[in-house]
């Protein structure tokens, strides 16, 4: 049976540290792009912890949400590409094909999520750290649109891998670089299609809910509310 | 009453006038074409940088992805309408007074559109693949996808481009021959060319205007597709305040008003630099002052119709969107636009005393200004505030956008001024034509009108 | 002798010399009329053969619809890619392709019938007068039989002060 890849974060245990941003920008190839651009809304944080603040002090509580992209099912983001560079493979995820992007940016005005971002720049590292790129996934041109993939390098890999042993993936055989690298293990990734796995469990969790969920776009990113004091 | 056929000049006289610009060059000219050249070729310097340095130059960001080049092609696609209102509809309509005024309009619909459509390519981040939008059997095997709003511009431009301008070519033919006929040496031979051998025999001139007849049937709901296409680049994205049916309509209606008030415009400055006071009468102004003050009224009924429902339906996003534009952030510019696009017009227009040349070209400076705001206002507010406030942001236009967007309305009335020059800039065989109208176009006489009248 | 011809500043006087031309024996195909704008009121603007441009640009519409079913249908089935849970051959986007393309097939239809038909851009054209273009008609024969010229110069010279030329 085809793979359904999903995700689930529990905000319970999400401490809002980041860790998850850092290794996400390790992983992919993902150039920082300095206080001035990211002032100016230039920074490419594919996975972002949102946080909010709510009430008035002493009474002041912080709120935050690791947020990237949720691969909908009904992507808006996917029929207005022209030239399909964002759409959907049989394994559930929302693909964008760097190759094929002109950079209209409308599949990033559709996202209701935002989790899309644009090079506005031809990337750069300043030296050495161009010695820790990460050979299995391609840089990106100016112009070009990127986002979170679900680490779908690891996913190939590990799928490769598996077929080469002839068995199988896992459960919890492929972590993205943001799940491997949460301290709180807040992030589970796995197969929907499995019921019994951990993401499929979650996702039946009744903290279990999906962001902007009224809008329709079936998101396969399960968020398991924080647990409020009694 | 024929207000046009009464006070027409001889035909000598028509094309003498209408060749005088063709025959006679001032400094005047050379130096508009300098200056408006200058301009144009910064804006061509501007958008060489911005593919060069990258598109950061812009003010283009996360989340606002579309400004000021998506808000000008929106405008100039809108201009574009006016050379199908008045050329195709009134044609149909077979209201003379739209025959000086026809090529005016058609120009403008012809580089409108040109220039609009410039537009998809100068926001690509890679406009050098710009090509990929064309149906063609590649070798990467991947075709368009034909579900994507984006295509569906390149079709629908694309072809009211092609018709525009073969609606424009067509008519010009005779009035080729008759340049082809003065001239001598080269520019003999290039119009001969453009007139494709024209001789005037009666099949000719039948087959003419069959072929009008056709084109002006077929190009009118080309020209509404097209709008309604452009909008549906907003319609079909789930952003606050985008996904409204009512945008088809509504931009189509925007787009006839701010067509009519560039071809007033235009009009007024052909009027007054190339000394057409004989062709171009108020009695023309005034009838597209009040198509002007007819399009305000329609551009008002959408408004309220769809901040209306907005409002009606209280959704948090689009609420918070809604009143970004009334009360907040962007209030100056949104009431600005209101007393530019509703207001303003309904006083001028709606007032006879004001009616006049000059009163109709203020109404429709009002107009420009506040329809390319109605754009900006459609697209830069919503996109900053869509539905998760962490990603929210405030869109600020660099010198790159502004020196484009400068730059194409000098590059509008450039290839106007050189059309102008090149080509005269009223049909000179529809002008003489209505002195001789046909038999259908005279009404029988009566016993209060024993010879019956010329309906113009 | 290639044609005959006289140039008239006044409708009327065309229309006699054709009704004289005509009455001297020359069929409505071999006269040749030349006039700076089209002339509804005089009847020998109606001489003409009908035009079948309607049903051309009917026929250009269709062969634009059809063109563009195949193109959406055989590049959407070729490739099927999802987006956006929409089905891979999706008719309601696939028709606005199709009416572009009906318009533009039958504005190309029309624009191409005109040309044929009007006889434009054709390498060998008929007789010409500059002074059609000053506010002349033209109204004459091409290729005169020799022993006919001395009639037909007679028929076109019912108006006083008629120019006759002959090339």
């Amino acid at each position: 049976m085809a793979h359904k890849w999903g995700m689930a974060a529990d905000l319970d245990r999400c401490t809002g540290c980041g860790a998850c941003v850092t290794a996400c920008h390790a992983e992919n190839n993902i150039s920082t792009v300095g206080a001035e651009q990211a002032a100016r809304g230039r920074a490419k944080h594919w996975i972002r912890v949102e946080r909010y603040w709510e009430g008035e002090f002493p009474d002041v509580h912080m709120k935050f949400r690791p947020v990237m992209c949720q691969q909908c099912d009904n992507a808006p983001c996917e029929p207005v590409c022209p030239t399909y560079a964002s759409h959907h493979t049989p394994d559930g995820l929302n693909a964008q094909v760097y190759n094929r992007c002109i950079g209209t940016r409308y599949c990033a005005n559709a996202c209701p999520y935002n989790v899309r971002f644009f090079d506005f720049f031809n990337p750069s590292w300043e030296k050495p750290l161009h010695l820790q790129l990460n050979p299995d996934v391609s840089l990106r041109e100016v112009g070009v649109m990127e986002k979170c993939t679900f680490c779908v390098q690891r996913i190939k890999a590990t799928a490769i891998q598996a077929e080469a042993e002839n068995r199988q993936i896992k459960d919890g055989e492929i972590k993205p670089a943001c799940v491997q690298t949460c301290p709180a293990t807040a992030l589970v990734f796995g197969d929907l299609n499995d019921p019994e796995s951990d993401v499929s469990r979650l996702a039946r969790s009744p903290r279990g809910s999906k962001l902007l969920e009224d809008l329709g776009t079936l998101p396969k990113v399960t968020y398991l509310s924080k647990q409020t004091q009694p | 009453m024929s207000s046009v056929g009464t006070m027409q000049p001889v035909p000598d006289q028509v094309r003498a006038d209408l060749l005088r610009p063709l025959l006679r060059t001032s400094w005047k000219f050379y130096s508009l074409v300098l200056i408006l050249g200058a301009i144009v070729v910064a804006a061509l310097a501007a958008w060489a940088t911005q593919m060069t340095l990258g598109f950061g130059i812009s003010g283009i960001r996360w989340p606002i992805y579309w400004g000021f080049y998506v808000t000008n092609f929106v405008f100039w696609i809108g201009i574009s309408h006016a050379g199908t209102l008045i050329s195709a509809i009134l044609r149909l309509v077979n209201a003379g007074w739209r025959r000086p005024v026809t090529r005016c309009a058609e120009v403008i619909t012809a580089f409108a559109l040109m220039i609009g459509a410039m537009f998809p390519i100068i926001h690509l981040g890679r406009p050098w693949l710009a090509f990929w939008l064309f149906p063609y059997p590649s070798e990467r095997m991947i075709w368009p996808n034909f579900r994507s709003p984006l295509v569906w511009d390149f079709f629908a431009i694309n072809t009211y481009l092609t018709g525009s301008v073969l609606f424009l070519f067509l008519p010009m033919i005779p009035d080729f021959a008759v340049v082809r006929d003065r001239a001598t040496g080269m520019r003999r031979r290039i119009y001969g060319a453009l007139a494709l051998g024209w001789r005037g025999t009666p099949t000719q001139w039948h087959r003419l205007e069959t072929a009008m007849q056709i084109m002006a049937v077929a190009i009118i709901p080309v020209a509404v597709s097209v709008h309604t296409i452009v909008s549906f680049d907003f319609s079909m994205a789930p952003v606050p305040l985008w996904q409204s049916t009512i945008f088809g309509p509504y931009f189509v209606a925007g787009a006839i008003f701010s067509g009519i008030a560039g071809l007033i415009i235009a009009m007024a400055l052909l009027r007054r630099f190339l000394h057409l006071e004989r062709y171009l009468h108020p009695v023309h102004f005034q009838n597209l002052g009040k198509l002007l003050l007819m399009m305000a009224l329609l551009w008002g009924y959408f408004v309220f119709n769809e901040r209306l429902v907005t409002y009606y339906g209280n959704r948090v996003s689009d609420m918070q969107v809604f009143w970004r534009t009334q009360r907040l952030t962007f209030a100056p510019l949104y009431w600005t636009m209101v007393g530019c696009n509703f207001v303003l017009p309904l006083v001028i227009m709606g007032i006879s005393r004001f009616r006049t040349i000059t009163g109709c070209v203020i109404a429709s400076i009002g107009v420009v200004i506040g329809m390319w705001l109605e754009r900006f206002l459609i697209i830069v507010p919503a996109l900053g505030h869509k539905y998760l406030p962490y990603s929210f942001g405030v869109y600020r236009p660099q010198p790159v956008e502004i020196v484009i967007t400068i730059g194409t309305f000098a590059a509008m009335a450039l290839l106007y001024v050189l059309f102008a020059k090149f080509v005269p800039i009223i049909s000179m065989w529809e002008l003489t034509a209505v002195q001789h109208p046909g038999p259908a176009l005279i009404p029988p006489a009566t016993a209060e009108h024993p010879l019956g009248e010329t309906h113009a | 002798m290639k044609a005959i011809y006289g140039l008239y500043t006044e409708g009327t006087a065309a229309q006699r010399a054709v009704d004289h031309l005509r009455a001297a024996g020359v069929a409505d195909t071999d006269i040749t009329i030349l006039s700076p704008e089209p002339r509804e009121d005089l009847a020998f603007s109606h001489m003409h053969a009908p035009t079948y441009m309607w049903w051309f640009a009917c026929l250009g519409g269709l062969i634009g619809c059809a063109t563009a079913i195949a193109l959406v249908y055989i590049t959407e089935t070729s490739w099927p890619l999802v987006v956006g849970g929409l089905p891979i051959v999706a008719w309601w986007p696939n028709l606005i392709i199709m009416f572009e393309l009906t318009m533009l097939g039958a504005i190309a239809a029309t624009v191409i019938t005109l040309v044929v038909s009007g006889g434009l851009a054709r390498t060998r054209q008929g007789i010409y007068d500059p002074e059609v273009s000053s506010g002349s008609i033209l109204v004459g024969v091409e290729r005169p039989a020799l022993a006919a010229i001395a009639a037909y110069e007679q028929a076109l010279s019912t108006t006083p002060g008629a120019r006759i030329k002959k090339i």
